[in-house]
């Protein structure tokens, strides 16, 4: 266990100042609102509340 | 350290006949799974907060072990069950709810981030990972987090409970 405890991180994960939250690598996204579960490679969270593409990003928040 | 002793000491406690739920409110991140299963017994809204009243202990536990964090947690008052069907009870009931093992396991080596989208809540994300913001990096462990995605918390970028007074919707 000790051995392995570096390195475990599997996903980078980035909140963008002003922006969305950015996630790269191994994750899996469950949406319990609209039932939807996907293995995406890179995704885009919004952050600000006001996408209408929830809940990915769509620029909203630079309005 | 037993994650499950730890889980007794400090914060609050409310009883019924049966069992005493324990409320660490530090602990929270308002993954909200409480509230939306069992809005009875858990109103953020009403002081108390928590009414042992409002349900039956079956479901109660239910819902405790829904939370995945340390802030709820619970024990049969007769210290005899304990010892002795308390866990078997605890693992029935998580094996009863398929959907949410992977919030409520230890993430082992390799396992995917589990993010969450939270109804009407914030991301919460759980697993091993590397998070940046204000240009500082830290790696989280085997741990948990819950970023706002309402736009109004006052403890940016992370979740304080407040979507729910503004009733966000998505």
């Amino acid at each position: 266990m000790e051995l392995n405890s570096e390195n475990k991180s599997q996903a980078k994960v980035e909140i963008i100042e002003f922006g969305p939250l950015k996630i790269t690598g191994n994750f899996l996204l469950k949406d319990l609102k609209r039932d939807k579960e996907e293995s995406l490679g890179e995704v885009l969270l919004c952050r600000c509340g006001r996408s209408a593409n929830k809940p990915f990003c769509d620029d909203s928040h630079k309005k | 350290m037993d994650r499950a002793e730890n889980q007794f000491s400090g914060g609050r406690k409310y009883r019924n006949d049966d069992i005493t739920v324990y409320w660490k409110p530090a602990a929270c991140v308002h993954a909200s799974y409480c509230y939306r299963e069992l809005i009875e017994v858990f109103d953020p809204s009403r002081r108390p907060w928590v009414d042992m009243s409002g349900s039956t202990t079956d479901k109660i536990i239910e819902v405790v072990n829904l939370c995945p964090t340390e802030a709820l947690a619970w024990k049969w008052n007769d210290d005899k069950k304990n010892a002795t069907i308390g866990t078997d009870q605890v693992n029935h009931i998580k094996f009863r709810r398929p959907e949410l093992m992977n919030i409520i396991e230890p993430v082992k080596e390799e396992h995917p981030v589990s993010v969450k989208i939270m109804v009407d809540g914030p991301i919460v994300l759980k697993g091993s990972f590397t998070l940046s913001y204000d240009g500082n990096t830290k790696e989280v462990n085997d741990n948990l987090i819950s970023i706002c995605r309402c736009g109004i918390s006052d403890h940016m970028p992370f979740c304080d409970g407040q979507h729910r007074k503004i009733g966000f919707n998505g």
